[in-house]
């Protein structure tokens, strides 16, 4: 009985009060690769323990190992039946969220990039570049396996120099080339996956947070940080209808200040971070995989 | 994603020639009058015309109707209607539209304006002085 009981408190933590800790701290801003993969172990360490939970509940209460037969006539059985089946609705849900996104997203981004090759003409500077004709200073990636897009409006053309366009440039390559957008689906998917009362925007706030710092360390390494730096000054503040901001340092900020610290080696905490990663995800399949080894050792001997 | 865009892309930029046509004309236009149009300053088949065309009217960006045998297009929207939808996707960050544009840089506050140019200068400085 005990099991059920660590993984359920494990995936509680994972959910709640881990995430708000992580969110609060400076330190993964300083290890974005490692800190993006100790999120997404989070994540999927969360959901691991959740369904562990209910696969352990469930087991412990039915029966004794050895008499696998279901038993309707038994309420013990029938809860753990019960058990079971929530714990496969929990399972369900989850691919409905991650389908319902990934078919949502396809096709607001192909409508969107229809939308760009009828009004943005294309650019030689790199491939998939479009430029369109708009004062608001814009730019972004549109992911795509094949036929990608990065988009400029003439806006922001008009306030950068070259060498700040092509760390703007530099930047959204990286994204397309890493294909962070697939990982800012996962948090998305997983946002709505979980119900409204226990989800919170932690998670995919520090994932779009990382992903850029991911993007920028790319534009730096290839142009130095002053460009990027000039580029975000020059092109932020710009009249786009996301007033309601959090009292917290934006990203812009935050990416700025990060570019203006020269980057001291990390590799120790780097590597601490990628060591927790696993050991959060080796901890529940662990607690799982035990007592169902252990069964299958005890049916078998 | 390099290969792709190396190569001329003709049917492409014919998309976004043939909606200039549709939107700079007072009337749906067939696809011989549009051929017409088009073929004073290019070389082009009839058939990659309606082919176009077509690609547009699955994409929905044209609307079509039946007039005799010929199919009569439009614009499905005005361009700037149609500019309007992909600058309010572009910079609507609600509904997780994020994930669909992974944008440069978002808005700011005044007071991270300051920030922002605080930083920079610092930056500045620290490059006269290495």
């Amino acid at each position: 009985m005990i099991t059920p009981v660590l993984l359920a408190v494990l995936a509680l933590v994972l959910t709640g009060p881990a995430p708000a800790v992580l969110a609060r701290s400076d330190w993964p801003y300083r290890v974005p690769r490692a800190a993006v993969i100790l999120w997404q172990a989070i994540a999927l360490a969360a959901v691991l323990a959740a369904l562990g939970a209910g696969i352990a509940l469930s087991y412990s209460i039915a029966g004794e190992p050895g008499t696998p037969k279901f038993d309707p006539s038994s309420p013990r059985d029938l809860v753990a039946a019960l058990i079971l089946a929530m714990t496969a609705l929990v399972v369900v849900r989850l691919l409905w969220a991650v389908g319902r996104v990934a078919i949502g997203t396809r096709a607001r981004r192909k409508r969107h990039r229809d939308l760009v090759d009828v009004l943005a003409t294309p650019d030689g500077l790199i491939p998939g570049l479009r430029v369109l004709a708009e004062e608001t200073p814009l730019a972004y990636c549109l992911p795509a396996l094949r036929g990608a897009r990065v988009v400029v409006s003439v806006g922001a053309l008009d306030r950068l120099d070259d060498s700040e366009l092509k760390a703007v440039l530099a930047h959204e390559q990286a994204h397309l080339r890493a294909r962070h957008d697939l990982v800012l689906e996962e948090f998305t998917a997983l946002h709505h996956a979980f119900p409204r009362w226990v989800r919170s925007d932690v998670a995919l706030e520090q994932a779009r947070t990382l992903v850029e710092l991911l993007a920028d360390d790319d534009a730096r390494r290839r142009n130095g940080p002053r460009p990027l730096a000039r580029a975000l000054v020059a092109l932020a503040g710009s009249p786009a209808p996301e007033a309601a901001l959090a009292a917290a340092k934006s990203a812009t900020v935050l990416r700025v200040e990060r570019l203006a610290d020269p980057a001291p080696d990390e590799r120790v905490l780097a590597t601490l971070t990628y060591a927790g990663a696993v050991t959060l995800l080796v901890l529940p399949t662990i607690t799982i995989a035990a007592p169902i080894v252990k069964a299958i050792v005890d049916a078998v001997s | 994603m390099a290969s792709e865009d190396k190569a001329p892309r003709p049917l492409g930029d014919l998309e976004r020639l043939v909606m200039e046509q549709l939107w700079a004309a007072p009337t749906a236009l067939t696809v011989r009058e549009v051929h017409e149009q088009l073929a004073g300053t290019r070389d082009l088949a009839y058939t990659t015309v309606m082919t176009v065309l077509d690609r547009l009217a699955k994409k929905k960006l044209t609307d079509r109707e039946r007039d005799g045998k010929a199919w009569r297009y439009r614009a499905a929207a005005p361009r700037e209607e149609l500019a309007a939808d992909l600058m309010r996707d572009a910079l609507d960050r609600a509904g997780d539209r994020r994930e669909a544009l992974v944008r440069f840089v978002g808005q700011v506050s005044d007071e991270e304006a300051a920030l922002l140019r605080e930083a920079l200068s610092r930056l500045d400085s620290q490059e006269r002085a290495g």
